[in-house]
């Protein structure tokens, strides 16, 4: 059965949705979340969050800065 | 004496073959980081554009990070890790570059901070539901987001974005970063809720979350 109260579950949250947990408290969590809508909102907030920050970084390097690059380390090699 | 001139003709046709071959060597080491570290070039980028907050800084950082590992890659030890120690890299050359005038003692350490100094998200984000929460989120746009990360301190920003958009595990970004793994675990904790309280506050303010009717539904409830 579930090892952990809801104050503790929402203490691990950021560890348990990255994986860093053993996989005894992973199970213990995934448990508790079946049983505690409280706390699977929460959950669920956090992964939305953690999504739409994806989202939001995606933005792509300038297409000449390989060029750039690349010719710095050019002129560093030929030094 | 027969085996001094062996050695002096042996060191001659070393030299010489060295002197040939420096050329090959030196494209292979381009070649080499080309092949290798270029293609890590965008994630790079990626991470700069956290640190620096602007586009122009960041293709510099990026740039000096790059130039600075092709000088070091003598040392990067082939099979490990390579984004980290890229990464790495350019951590330092940004602590070095940018923090250089911010190294003064009264700025003290965030990490030492309380919460309640920090702001509390529970006290803002309590009077609304999850639901609502999660329902003005999906609205807000991108660069919202952006600027709400860009608004925390750095030292949270990059381990948020560690953590969340590269995917990585606490113990790279502690070697990243050059702290312990516990600071990582607090450091992402509470960057996550600094971010949240923002974004719930720009949410409210815009009129896509509202604090009362939110309440008010879970009454009913």
């Amino acid at each position: 059965m579930a090892e952990f109260d809801c104050e503790e579950t929402k203490a691990l949250v950021h560890e348990y949705l990255h994986n860093e947990l053993l996989p005894d408290q992973q199970k213990d969590i995934t448990t508790h979340l079946a049983l505690c809508d409280s706390c699977e909102e929460e959950y669920d907030l956090e992964v939305y969050l953690n999504q739409v920050i994806q989202r939001s970084c995606d933005e792509e390097p300038p297409k000449k800065l390989a060029e750039k690059v690349l010719a710095r380390i050019k002129d560093i090699q030929s030094h | 004496m027969v085996s001094t001139s062996f050695c002096e003709e042996a060191q001659l046709v070393d030299s010489e073959a060295m002197a040939s071959s420096k050329n090959t060597d030196s494209e292979l080491k381009i070649r080499d980081f080309e092949q290798q570290a270029l293609p890590l070039m965008p994630q790079l980028y990626g991470a700069a554009l956290r640190w620096t907050r602007n586009p122009s800084d960041a293709e510099d950082l990026v740039q000096e990070a790059m130039a600075k590992a092709f000088v070091a890659w003598g040392q990067y030890q082939q099979g490990t890790n390579l984004k980290a120690w890229l990464y790495r890299i350019m951590t330092n050359t940004h602590i070095n570059k940018y923090n250089k005038q911010q190294k003064d003692p009264s700025r003290g350490g965030l990490d030492d901070l309380e919460d309640w100094q920090l702001g509390d998200a529970e006290s803002i984000t309590a009077t609304t539901t999850r639901s609502a929460e999660l329902e003005a989120l999906d609205q807000l746009p991108a660069d919202i987001i952006r600027n709400s990360l860009m608004a925390i301190p750095e030292e949270f920003r990059m381990v948020v974005y560690y953590a969340v958009v590269d995917g990585l595990p606490y113990s790279e970004i502690a070697e990243i970063m050059g702290t312990p793994v516990g600071t990582v675990m607090s450091r992402l904790h509470r960057g996550k809720k600094l971010l949240r309280t923002l974004l719930a506050e720009y949410a409210i303010e815009q009129g896509y979350l509202s604090p009362a009717k939110a309440a008010q539904k879970t009454e009913q409830k």
